[in-house]
């Protein structure tokens, strides 16, 4: 869709209200940010809402992006989606360089964040800028939760992350390991090294390594969530329910009335 | 090229801090490894990269187990540099963290490794470039400082300093056409390539006056003939850089 359509679309009747104290950083007044203004960039003109699942792998964020997409474009919101990876920039550079597996962690966490800016800056904010619905499938939190699992420390990527923008609003959907081992599994009929956290060389139990890696960065999304005032879901729910939830959220935000959504034929397998 | 793990010879009793191996995001204590670094900065046209180049030769000549790295080596980020470069698809953000994961490969690959090897590492442009380089187009300086607070600090750093208007017509004159990202087209300062150029690099000159004292730079005058500069460089390294530790010889005696 154009984006001259999408503006019409959407026309959002009010600014959105950010939400208070959401702190990943030291810097506390700059309420647009984490902690510093991304460079040219003009703040005022952001009228969309920037709404954020987040999750470890098997926790059906996936899913659910696909749900809310459909739900709010019925609703007459025109929505962006964003996620790792995606950039045009460096999508492509990180797959191969995970597909190769000969790079180092603090070399992989800078093209992660090099591909987050290029999004953010090519694709969320510009979509802001035309009052669409961002649903971002992940964030700044599982990239600082990655590298801090991975010895990097906290301060320096809550740094590298200073100039993100702070999310509307930003889910947790929180998983056992166990479940989403047999999500995951379920899906490819194989785990991946990147998921298992094999660089990390926890266990070489394929199994072990995924649910002690996944525990890690759950351990650091706990932190963060109260931090940075996550809204925590329980994954471990029904597509439905979790859904459900999440409509609530964010018809509140978004000032949609009704809560009434039924999946389309399309996506009704995903409804269970 | 070693990218196994060396094994890191304890600290000397002058080391402050505890840690013996470096860790992503926290600065690596100078003594934390064995070798030494000399860094080479300044401007484009500055006579840095010349005078580099004599003293690896004179280095090499004299048998210094040593190893020499330049800045935007590694074949790591090559393509997603040269697509958004063709692309113009680089912001001032992300034109930086790109700079940074490549300099992140080339140190934890090969300059602390070497260091801690106990080589001499000779850098042709270091972090410093890329602090006078991003702040020019706009990154703030706080940001910039942890983006590269993993780096090991240099035992010595040489900033070749050259007049503006020297400095710029070198590059003029040996280059039929700047690059785009190369003479600062993205910030718009002009239209004209040159001009741009000019602008540009006044920023950069700029941002690494402000950092000869913070960073203890040695600044050396980029106009002197080749051949006394090249001394000024061989005294300040002999007498600041104990390189008997680095002759062969130094070897065979442990």
């Amino acid at each position: 869709m154009p984006d001259q359509e999408r503006e019409k679309a959407v026309a959002p009747t009010e600014m959105p209200s950010k939400p208070p104290a959401v702190a990943g950083t030291e810097a506390e007044g700059n309420q647009i940010f984490f902690g510093e203004s991304l460079v040219g960039l003009d703040s005022t003109e952001l009228n969309g809402n920037l709404i954020v699942i987040e999750g470890m792998d098997g926790s059906g964020r996936s899913t659910q992006i696909a749900l809310l997409q459909e739900w709010l474009e019925s609703e007459g919101f025109a929505v962006q989606t964003s996620g790792l990876r995606r950039s045009n920039l460096v999508g492509r550079d990180i797959d191969e360089l995970l597909a190769k597996n000969a790079v180092t962690r603090l070399t992989l966490a800078l093209m992660y964040a090099t591909d987050f800016f290029d999004q953010l800056e090519h694709r969320i904010i510009p979509a802001l800028r035309s009052g669409a619905v961002v649903l971002a499938d992940r964030y700044i939190f599982t990239l600082i939760a990655r590298g801090v699992v991975r010895g990097i420390n906290r301060d320096y990527m809550t740094g590298l992350y200073a100039m993100a923008l702070r999310p509307d609003l930003t889910f947790w959907l929180n998983v056992r390991p166990e479940t989403a081992f047999g999500r995951e599994f379920k899906k490819a009929q194989a785990i991946s090294y990147w998921e298992a956290g094999r660089d990390m060389s926890l266990s070489h139990d394929l199994y072990w390594s995924f649910v002690r890696y996944q525990t890690m960065i759950k351990r650091e999304f706990e932190v963060m969530a109260k931090l940075s005032g996550l809204i925590e879901l329980d994954g471990e729910a029904s597509v439905s329910v979790v859904n459900k939830q999440l409509r609530q959220r964010i018809g509140e935000q978004l000032a949609i009335r009704s809560s009434k959504y039924t999946p389309s034929a399309a996506l009704a397998h995903l409804w269970r | 090229m070693e990218t196994q793990d060396t094994a890191v010879k304890p600290p000397r009793p002058d080391a402050t801090k505890s840690t013996t191996l470096p860790q992503p995001g926290r600065p690596v204590p100078s003594r934390a490894y064995p070798g030494a670094l000399i860094v080479v900065e300044g401007t484009d046209g500055s006579g840095k990269s010349t005078q580099l180049y004599l003293l690896k030769r004179w280095l090499e000549i004299g048998g210094y187990r040593l190893h020499f790295t330049e800045w935007n080596s590694s074949p790591l980020v090559k393509s997603a540099t040269r697509r958004g470069k063709q692309k113009r698809l680089l912001t001032p953000t992300t034109f930086s963290l790109l700079h940074a994961a490549d300099f992140a490969d080339r140190c934890e690959r090969q300059i602390m490794p070497l260091l801690q090897g106990d080589y001499l590492v000779l850098a042709d442009r270091y972090i410093y470039t890329a602090f006078a380089r991003d702040a020019a187009r706009g990154c703030s300086h706080r940001w910039l400082r942890n983006l590269y607070r993993f780096a090991p600090i240099p035992d010595i750093t040489f900033y070749f300093r050259a007049p503006l208007d020297v400095a710029v017509n070198r590059i003029l004159s040996g280059r039929p056409k700047l690059k785009y990202y190369e003479a600062g087209m993205d910030l718009g300062l002009s239209y004209e390539r040159p001009e741009s150029f000019k602008l540009f690099q006044a920023r950069i000159l700029e941002e690494y006056d402000k950092m000869v004292d913070t960073d203890n730079f040695v600044v050396l005058d980029g106009t002197l003939p080749v051949n006394k500069l090249q001394k000024q460089m061989r005294d300040i390294v002999a007498s600041k850089i104990d390189l008997k530790r680095f002759a062969p010889r130094a070897l065979e005696a442990e």
